[in-house]
């Protein structure tokens, strides 16, 4: 097996039968990323130093006789989404304004993962500040999908799904804000994880909309996101609403479904716009769960049609504010020569952001201004509070939600135009950031139609995010561990 | 322009404020773990959060919690269970993530009071209670014996972050105007601060000045700022408008800033209510602005005009947890609410005998009310005979001295409550004069001596022998028949002349209360 196709127990394994070093497996992800990254462009920053001074330190503890002092994730190749602090690394967001902007600290998500033995790659491309579900809002080129290169990755975490579909890392770190995660997971055909709000610490991720930002792992396994999310999870003192979340996602998948009730939500299934062949899909594993000794349960979302709407009043009004201190004084893109500091923020920042940035900045500070911010936050937040009623009541009968992750399989550049389309399309994933809910897409299957990957959400209640741990080790029993990419395996790249 | 006492005749101005406190008396910073430190080089207590980097995460400081809830019980504020930080939205290079962390509607403390006693000439600026009796009542104020007791009240205390400071370089005095660069400071980014707004219940510049002085007595009493307004630990701004006499309806109010001693604060009031008094009656307009005082030119310039008011686009702050403060952690606070300043001078007055007038006074400052119970309490049995003028040591030669210098110290100052208990003993058994007594005092500061060695050395003591001073007093009268002629005249004031001559012969050290009372006898015969 290649490396490029390992996922972190057989690393361990090759690792304990002195197959390979670590170093050697850093090698082949290092060289690996020269030759297939050109096709994918998931990467914008490949930090090989970190990588081989982390791997050397896996080896030292090896060649200590020590190999169980190791970490879960010891000499796994990770790499992690460009909002995430990392010192010494460029943090760009995928934007002009951050182009030179380096670290000097590290988020407390990249800390954690270093810190479990992960040999750090580098930092992965997304949309701008995270605003998009493509990646072609990247003020430094779009990723491509390694399924099909004419097709978009999803979004906003593009390239840290595309580097794990293309085998280029085996665990990358997303942010999820309403979608962000586990759109692209479905899209890549790989597993992704937006963990309940809380449970991995923000701390260094700039943030677009705090209050429903959650950082969470990539994997081609369902163990393997819960090894990280076991090394992710837990209270840090620098991010006050970080929980102390015990790390038992790992021993939530030897669990097995019998007994599980699962519920599907009927207005989800005849969404609009939900295309026959991932409705078909989704459904297929309804029934494989149902084998697996699951109940479906029918449950009921009464207000989720406004959660969209809601969405998009809470997220740009944050990201308003989040965004206000790009501000070109201190850091990032500046014009100067301006005559007063009034003009040299115009300039910068109209310079500086893209479209899609700017569009929500303005949508923020209009929301959020005298005489409108009554209308538009207020009922908002009222929609917030129903929506986690809702869910709530949900998850009085089953244990689980069931949904899919998209309404279609991964789209080709430049289909979809029109932003409010656009928005559209997180249409099951967004309602979950608004509650605050755990959710995770896993794959099952192909569309029939475009021979895409689907991927199905499975929508935990808070803070029980192993329930759905639990369904996606059942459904990955019956699909088998996401592949990477067929033009990408077995460590070939076909251009 | 008119005189301020001309002007309140005709005039009411109404006045609130809003003082800001800096949470000086804690370690770190309001969201971080950065170090409080007034004057450490630029920019060395900062971090990823107090610097606003991309990513960082405030955390709230628990002690500053517990300041706030400290500052709302002592000034009679409700304590609001319920509150959160609100997110205030502007730009500007000090404030590094272009908002402010504040609160919003609800703050920590609501609803508060506290209540001024004015006397002296101020207690006549007041019109609207001129011919009220002592105990009859007006609007928020009572008259008393002294003057009148206004009662104030406290809208709010927030809680919210300080921003850094801004330097500006190669224009006047470090002023924006003309300036070719500005440099940031961090260090204060982040500081815990308190604002405290009042209701518009003040009406003299006096009110306004003895509303910081308690608010810092209490500040200082309770241990959370060290209240130096020097420093800009304690700042005051000041909203002020007129209105006529007998009018409820509010003027135009200009916004008063840079008042940053009591002493400014007063003047810089006075001034403008005299200005805008001055532009009323010439049939000009008051505009919406914000006014800086300029001490030296003794006048307020125009800062910034307010044409429409601003819009901060305030939201709650989603990085931060509403806060659901519990009884328990509420009158746990309340059980570290040490003796406040007026509870002090009510126990002074009733413990010791002071008037009303003179324990209000010693608490003026802690140092003096420490200062005097130290006394008392050397005094022992005498206590109660020397409280009245240990008292008076207190609030006018020892505060005095405190006031000359800032960093006057009086616990680490020679005059040991011993030596204070010492020399009052010497003066209420006439062993020296009043005015030797002051003489005893700068000496015990300058030199470090104890008060009798001081009198001995110099000769000081007083002479109360009746026989000797006769024996003076009757060389005088007999040398002097013109003036002896005036006196029995009627003249009565030419016994200063004689209590002068008295008091050369004697080289100052005859007891002036029995040269008086001689005199007048021997005048009289």
């Amino acid at each position: 097996m290649a490396i490029s196709d390992m996922g972190i127990a057989q690393i361990r394994e090759g690792l304990a039968s002195k197959q390979f070093t670590a170093c050697e497996v850093a090698q082949a992800s290092l060289d690996r990323i020269a030759q297939a990254d050109s096709q994918v462009h998931a990467f914008l920053e490949v930090t090989s130093e970190a990588a081989m001074a982390a791997a050397q330190r896996v080896d030292q503890t090896i060649a200590d006789g020590t190999f169980d002092a190791l970490g879960p994730l010891a000499g796994v190749p990770v790499a992690f989404k460009d909002n995430m602090n990392m010192t010494g690394t460029h943090t760009t967001c995928s934007s002009r304004m951050l182009e030179n902007y380096v670290s000097p600290y590290t988020a407390t998500c990249v800390q954690r993962i270093i810190d479990a033995g992960g040999v750090p790659l580098g930092k992965l491309n997304m949309d701008e500040f995270a605003f998009g579900s493509t990646t072609e809002s990247s003020a430094f080129g779009p990723t491509r999908n390694p399924w099909d290169l004419g097709r978009v990755p999803g979004g906003s975490s593009g390239g840290s799904a595309a580097a794990v579909a293309a085998g280029m890392a085996c665990v990358t770190l997303g942010s999820d804000t309403g979608g962000s995660i586990r759109q692209p997971a479905s899209f890549c055909g790989i597993v992704g994880v937006k963990p309940t709000y809380g449970t991995v610490s923000r701390y260094g991720v700039v943030a677009f909309g705090s209050s429903l930002d959650q950082v969470g792992p990539f994997a081609r396994s369902v163990e393997d996101a819960a090894a990280a999310m076991d090394a992710l999870c837990g209270h840090d003192p620098l991010d006050c609403t970080s929980q102390d979340v015990k790390a038992g996602f790992r021993a939530a998948c030897q669990q097995d479904v019998a007994g599980m009730r699962v519920g599907v939500v009927r207005s989800f299934m005849d969404a609009k716009g939900l295309s026959s062949e991932v409705s078909e899909r989704v459904s297929e594993a309804a029934a494989k769960l149902e084998a697996a000794g699951a109940t479906i349960v029918e449950v009921d979302l009464p207000h989720i049609d406004a959660a969209i709407s809601a969405y998009y009043v809470l997220g740009p009004c944050e990201a308003f504010s989040n965004l206000a201190r790009f501000d070109s004084v201190r850091y990032g893109y500046c014009e100067e020569g301006h005559k007063d500091l009034g003009s040299q923020y115009e300039a910068s920042r109209a310079h500086g952001f893209g479209e899609e940035a700017k569009r929500r900045i303005m949508l923020g500070s209009y929301l959020l201004s005298a005489g409108v911010y009554e209308q538009y936050y207020y009922p908002a937040q009222q929609v917030r509070t129903l929506i986690t009623q809702d869910y709530r009541n949900a998850y009085e009968q089953c244990d689980v939600i069931m949904a899919p992750t998209a309404p279609a399989t991964a789209f080709k550049f430049g289909e979809i135009a029109d932003p409010a389309t656009m928005y559209l399309s997180d249409v099951f994933t967004i309602s979950i950031n608004i509650a605050g809910n755990g959710g995770m897409s896993v794959p099952c299957g192909l569309g029939a139609q475009s021979g895409m990957p689907v991927g199905v959400q499975l929508i935990a209640p808070q803070f029980k995010d192993e329930n759905m741990f639990r369904a996606a080790m059942a459904l990955e029993a019956a699909y088998g561990k996401a592949p990477v990419a067929p033009n990408f395996a077995d460590g070939k790249v076909v251009e | 322009m008119r005189k301020l006492e001309e002007v309140l005749q005709d005039w009411e101005a109404v006045i609130g404020l809003e003082i800001h406190a800096e949470l000086t008396t804690l370690n770190t910073k309001m969201f971080c773990g950065c170090k409080l430190e007034f004057g450490a080089d630029p920019n060395t207590h900062t971090c990823p959060v107090c610097l606003g980097l991309p990513g960082a995460l405030p955390v709230p400081n628990k002690a500053a919690i517990e300041s706030i809830v400290l500052a709302g019980l002592a000034t009679n504020c409700d304590i609001e269970k319920h509150s959160m930080f609100y997110r205030k939205n502007y730009m500007y290079p000090d404030m590094a993530k272009n908002f402010q962390t504040t609160q919003g509607p609800v703050a920590f403390c609501m609803r508060g009071h506290l209540d001024l006693d004015v006397d002296g000439p101020a207690a006549k600026e007041r019109g609207d209670i001129a011919g009220l009796k002592p105990g009859e009542a007006c609007e928020n104020v009572t008259v008393t014996d002294s003057g009148y007791t206004a009662h104030v009240g406290i809208t709010r205390i927030h809680m919210e972050e300080d921003a850094g400071k801004m330097i500006h370089i190669g224009g006047d005095e470090g002023r924006i105007a003309g300036a070719t660069h500005s440099l940031v400071d961090y260090n204060r980014a982040g500081t815990p601060l308190i604002e405290l707004v009042t209701e518009p219940d003040l009406r003299t510049p006096e009110e306004a000045r003895l509303f910081m002085q308690k608010l810092r007595q209490i500040y200082l009493a309770i241990g959370i700022s060290d209240c130096s307004m020097e420093e800009g630990s304690m700042r005051c701004d000041g909203n002020v408008s007129l209105r006529r006499r007998g009018s409820t309806k509010l003027g135009v109010k200009t916004e008063l800033k840079n008042m940053n001693s009591f002493k400014n604060l007063h003047d810089g009031l006075a001034y403008e209510i005299c200005r805008q008094a001055e532009v009323l009656e010439e049939g000009g307009q008051i505009y919406q602005e914000t006014r800086h005082w300029d001490p030296t030119m003794k006048h307020t310039i125009v800062m910034r005009v307010k044409e429409t008011a601003d819009d901060y686009r305030l939201f709650p702050e989603p990085d931060l947890a509403p806060y659901d403060l519990s009884d328990e952690f509420i009158e746990g606070v309340r059980a570290k609410l040490p003796e406040l300043p007026d509870q002090k001078a009510a126990r002074f007055a009733d413990e010791f005998g002071l008037s009303a007038y003179d324990a209000r006074h010693l608490v003026d400052h802690r140092a003096t009310a420490d200062f005097f119970e130290a006394c008392m309490e050397v005094a022992g049995k005498d206590a109660a005979k020397l409280a009245k003028p240990v008292a008076n040591l207190a609030i006018n030669d020892v505060t005095a001295w405190l006031n000359a210098s800032e960093d006057a110290d009086l616990a680490q100052s020679p005059l040991t409550p011993a030596r204070a208990v010492e020399l009052v003993k010497l003066l209420a058994e006439d062993a020296i004069s009043s005015k030797q007594a002051k003489q005893v005092f700068s000496a015990i500061m300058d030199e470090d001596k104890d008060p009798l060695a001081i009198v001995e050395e110099r000769g000081m003591k007083q002479v109360s022998d009746t026989g000797a001073i006769e024996a003076v007093v009757d060389a005088i009268i007999a040398a002097n028949p013109d003036e002896v002629a005036r006196y029995k005249e009627g003249n009565t004031k030419v016994i200063g002349f004689f209590v002068g001559q008295c008091m050369k012969e004697m080289r100052g050290q005859g007891n002036p209360k029995i040269i008086n009372q001689l005199l007048a006898k021997k005048l009289a015969e």
